[in-house]
């Protein structure tokens, strides 16, 4: 059984948002991910991804302003939960224990 | 100023018109403020192409707008809540559910499989795709009695001559039935087949399917015959047998006759009142007889041809029988009384008919039901499911006053009596279809068994559309009006009472329910009753003394001439074996084998004359049959006794005899089946012995009178030898006699019977009809009784503290059994009131169809009665035992 499900990408999103803090609304979020990742982000994947961390209870979310460039339309603020961030150092410490099990031979094998 | 720059308004719509509404604000933000960033950028056409694509790709599940919209607008998520409640009602009453479920199931199956069986039964003869212009022509005839013999069969020359006068008739097609046919290339074996002719038109006229054969020709030719793919099979074995040539045991010129197949047809199909399975064409009889053609063209006295008519549309039947009537009553000859009455006979209700028809062979009207056995079968799948419905009710009801809390904050919140109102007929429904669906699945299981028992071959694809419409429709009908009573009684509590959970079993709804169970058990004893009758009919008629021995005979039919001629070497041969205890040679035996003559008989008494049974016998026949002789003695010489006759007891007193013995009696005529036949001279006997009465018939029939003459007269030949038998190896004995016959006669096999079976034979289909009760009473009673283990379960749930408070007390666990047993056995009799006196009546009805009945009286219903009590004891005793001998601190602690 799984214990926390979370997928690569929802990851990757979820980091995002707590590296950005209080300012994680969607074009951020995205903007952030291509600058760092190098990597083009589409609107629908960002968001699909966001509804069912949101489901699951790793994020949660408010309304914020509605600014101009918006043309009037109100951000959505993310922000990690408590089970959100469990998730996310779960799913660390199994890769870390998973990195920590390869015998010390075998990258200099494999990936050399 | 500021130029605006707007993304492409075709896809910003769309995406509007997709987006889930609560998304909207905030996703299409995020496409504004990205579209305007990259306008800056990249410049508005690659802006615009990337807003289109996101669009496109933001087109998914999690954002599309949901189906049914997100604000409540409608009641569908009301509907969506009452199936929620419904299936946690289920998971909450377990045993509940699963009680009611399989009633319902139950019910439900016996309900499908019944309309399968009724549908069956009312399809008869439909297949063929004339079917509603199809008319048979049956004949009453008055008799010199004055009784009416009704025949579905006429003369031969009517149906040819009809065709040629009346407009009205469209086509004929006649059939005639002429008994058996030796058939088969190997001597060894050789079989008889039933065999019947038909006119050349047959496969046009009706719509039977031919496997091989060009339908307008297979019965032209002579000596051409049409046989189904079973006898195909046995004589030719697989592959086409078209055109093949087959040994048959008629002769011309001394030669067997080579018959040529001309055509193989499909079995016939079981809802077919003709079921045949050897046709020879009519053409046949013209090489084999020579006077045929005139016979068949002219005599109009003989009733021998089934003649079937298709009418033009909208002629007028009536008027049709009417000139039928004429020209019948025109060519009848002049010397004889014309006193018959004729009737157009609508094909499609020959299954059906009333009346008991003579036919000329059993072929002409396979497997009739009456009427009174398809309402009976239809009413028993309305009281089934009737009863699996009170069931449910009753159960409902119980459980609806536990729900009171809930009915409560219902009502509290503002719900209108309605939506309470549709909640139970959701559960009900709920379960009726889920009932339903595990119904279907029971009756795709049980329906080999069902078919091989009922001899049908039912299906649920053979089903029509309308009729599973039909029967899904009833079974909603049925969930929503048993919703409607737990319903009332749920919804009548007031909110403070409901919220208090104070409500005390209502008085009237106490009542209603154990009226519901009254009726419940009225209709289980109603069932019991009825099925102790007919097993006890059963058993009388298999014990009743018929007046001769009928066990360890074998009766041998005589289907060939050497078997015939010299019967003293016949008897001879086949009693050297030890077994053979006894050997008697008759023209006919016990058990309607075949029609019996009719000899009318007058004495100087009776002027008029009466109708009795004519049998040909030898010297042994008394002893074989173990017959008693009362006075006088029997025929002992074929010859010297030819003139001589024995009468039983009814006969005598018939006749009007004082002192029978040398009385001399005249029989005028005698018919044979259909035909009635004036000897050219009165056979003038004389009576020399008086045997005791025995029945020569079923006992549906009253006892007929018998006059046993010698085997030499004119009235009929030997066809039969009857043995009786001493063995402990039936199959060795049967061996040896298989070679005794085959050294008398290598030609024709061995045709053997045994008596008694042929007289269990006679009861078959009440003997099924009876099984049938017999199952369907005790489904019956086994919903009566889950019925009645959830009402006691409620009960002693209910009064848990009571009962507690009087073990603290020391009652005992018998007293308290019977307290509660007490109120519950009271109904079952109050059931038994209510219940024999249909049973009753519905018995009486059923034996009048008896000639001999078993007398049933108080006894079959105090038997009845008291089994079901019985059963209703062990169903409420389980229950309340339980509740007695629980711990009384367990129910009383939570106070």
């Amino acid at each position: 059984m799984k214990k926390y499900q979370l997928g690569e990408f929802e990851e990757i999103v979820m980091l995002t948002i707590a590296i950005l803090y209080k300012e994680a609304y969607g074009v951020a979020i995205k903007n952030e991910i291509e600058s760092r990742l190098k990597r083009n982000v589409s609107m629908g994947a960002m968001h699909t991804a966001l509804v069912r961390l949101e489901d699951k209870g790793y994020i949660r979310s408010h309304d914020g302003e509605p600014t101009e460039e918006r043309m009037g339309r109100p951000k959505k603020y993310f922000q990690v939960t408590a089970l959100g961030k469990r998730a996310m150092e779960y799913s660390r410490e199994t890769r870390n224990a998973l990195w920590g099990a390869i015998p010390d031979v075998s990258p200099n094998v494999k990936f050399s | 100023m500021k130029k605006i720059v707007a993304p492409p308004k075709l896809f910003h719509r769309f995406f509007r018109w997709y987006c889930h509404p609560k998304m909207l604000g905030h996703i299409e933000g995020d496409l504004l403020e990205d579209y305007r960033d990259r306008v800056h950028k990249k410049g508005k056409w690659r802006a615009d192409a990337r807003f289109v694509l996101d669009v496109l790709l933001l087109l998914r599940p999690e954002i599309i707008r949901p189906m049914e919209g997100y604000k409540n607008l409608n009641t569908y998520g009301m509907y969506k809540n009452y199936f929620k409640i419904s299936f946690r009602q289920l998971a909450k009453n377990k045993t509940f559910a699963a009680i009611n479920i399989s009633v319902l199931t139950l019910g439900f199956s016996c309900f499908i499989l019944l309309a399968l069986y009724l549908h069956d039964e009312l399809s008869f003869d439909r297949f063929h795709s004339d079917a509603e212009k199809i008319y048979r022509i049956v004949q009453h005839e008055q008799q010199e009695n004055g009784t009416i013999r009704s025949v579905s069969s006429v003369a031969p020359a009517l149906g040819k001559e009809a065709r040629e006068q009346f407009q009205e008739i469209e086509d004929m097609c006649r059939l005639s039935a002429f008994g058996r046919v030796t058939l088969g290339n190997d001597p060894l074996t050789r079989t008889h087949e039933r065999a019947l002719s038909a006119d050349p038109n047959f496969f046009t006229f009706f719509n039977f399917p031919l496997i091989e054969g060009d339908p307008k020709s297979v019965l032209q030719n002579s000596d051409a015959i049409v046989i189904s793919e079973s006898i195909k099979e046995k004589y030719f074995g697989e592959g086409p047998a078209l055109g093949k040539q087959i040994w048959s045991g008629y002769m011309r010129q001394g030669k067997p006759v080579y018959l040529t197949v001309g055509g193989v047809m499909k079995d016939f199909p079981k809802n077919s009142h003709l079921q045949i399975s050897l046709l020879f064409s009519d053409a046949t009889w013209n090489v084999q007889y020579r006077d045929y053609a005139q016979y068949v063209n002219t005599d109009w006295v003989d009733t021998e041809y089934t003649t079937y008519l298709k009418l033009k549309p909208q002629s007028d039947v009536a008027l049709l029988t009417a000139k039928i009537k004429n020209l019948v009553k025109s060519n009848y000859p002049t010397d004889r009384e014309f006193k018959s009455n004729f009737e157009l006979q609508p094909l499609q209700e020959i299954h059906t008919e009333t009346e008991q028809f003579q036919s000329a062979a059993d072929e002409f009207n396979a497997n009739n039901i009456k009427p009174f056995y398809l309402y009976t079968f239809a009413a028993l799948g309305i009281i089934l499911l009737l009863t699996a419905c009170l069931n449910y009710m009753n159960l409902a009801t119980a459980v609806a006053i536990k729900r009171t809390r809930e009915i409560g904050t219902r009502k509290t919140l503002g719900a209108p009596k309605f939506q309470m109102v549709t909640q139970f007929i959701t559960d009900s429904v709920v379960l009726s279809l889920l009932s339903f669906i595990i119904a279907i699945a029971i009756v795709y299981a049980v329906l080999p068994f069902v078919n091989v028992f009922a001899s049908k071959a039912l299906s649920i694809t053979t089903l029509p559309v309308e009729w599973m419409i039909g029967i899904l429709f009833i079974i909603f009908i049925v969930g929503i009006l048993s919703a409607q009573y737990p319903a009332f009684i749920a919804t009548r509590v007031s909110i403070v009472d409901a919220l208090k959970r104070e409500v005390k079993l209502g008085g009237s709804s106490l009542s209603v329910r154990k009226a519901l169970l009254i009726a419940q058990f009225a209709i289980s004893i109603m069932m019991v009753a009825s099925t102790l009758v007919i097993y006890q009919q059963l058993n009388y008629l298999r014990e009743k003394d018929l007046g001769f021995n009928h066990e360890n005979m074998v009766v041998i039919d005589v289907n060939s001439r050497n078997l015939r001629r010299n019967f003293e070497t016949v008897k001879t041969e086949f009693s050297k074996p030890a077994e053979v205890l006894g050997i008697t040679a008759s023209t006919r035996v016990p058990g309607e084998w075949k029609s019996f003559p009719i000899a009318t008989t007058k004495s100087s008494e009776n002027i008029n004359g009466s109708e009795m049974i004519f049998v040909g016998i030898d010297n042994d026949f008394l002893d074989t049959y173990q017959i008693k002789l009362l006075a006088g003695r029997t025929i002992n010489d074929p010859v010297a006794d030819s003139l001589k006759i024995v009468l039983t007891q009814l006969a005598v007193e018939q006749l009007g005899l004082t002192d029978p013995i040398g009385q001399t009696i005249e029989i005028p005529k005698v018919r044979y089946g259909e035909r009635m036949e004036e000897l050219e001279q009165p056979f003038r006997v004389e009576v020399i012995g008086v045997v005791e009465d025995f029945h020569f018939e079923s006992l549906r029939a009253n006892m007929m009178p018998v006059i046993f003459g010698a085997l030499n007269t004119s009235i009929q030949v030997i066809d039969y030898y009857t043995l009786k038998i001493k063995t402990n190896d039936w199959a060795q004995t049967i061996e040896t006699l298989k070679t005794i016959n085959n050294k008398i006669d290598p030609n024709t096999p061995l045709e053997y019977t045994f008596l008694d079976s042929r007289f269990e034979e006679l009861y078959v289909t009440d003997a099924r009809r009876g099984q049938i009760f017999l199952t369907l009473s005790i489904i019956v009673v086994v919903i009566a009784c889950l019925g009645l283990f959830a009402l006691v379960s409620y009960s002693v749930e209910s009064r848990m503290k009571e009962i507690g408070v009087r073990k603290v007390m020391g009652a005992s666990v018998n007293s308290i059994v019977r307290l509660i047993s007490k109120e519950f056995l009271i109904l079952v009799v109050i059931a038994g009131i209510v219940g024999l006196p249909i049973a009753w009546f519905f018995m009486r009805s059923w034996l009048q169809e008896f000639a001999y009945r078993v007398p049933f009286g108080v006894s079959v219903f105090a038997l009845a009665i008291l089994l079901t009590l019985i059963i209703a004891f062990v169903t409420i005793g389980l229950r309340a035992a339980r509740a007695a001998r629980m711990n009384p601190v367990n129910s009383l602690r939570s106070e």
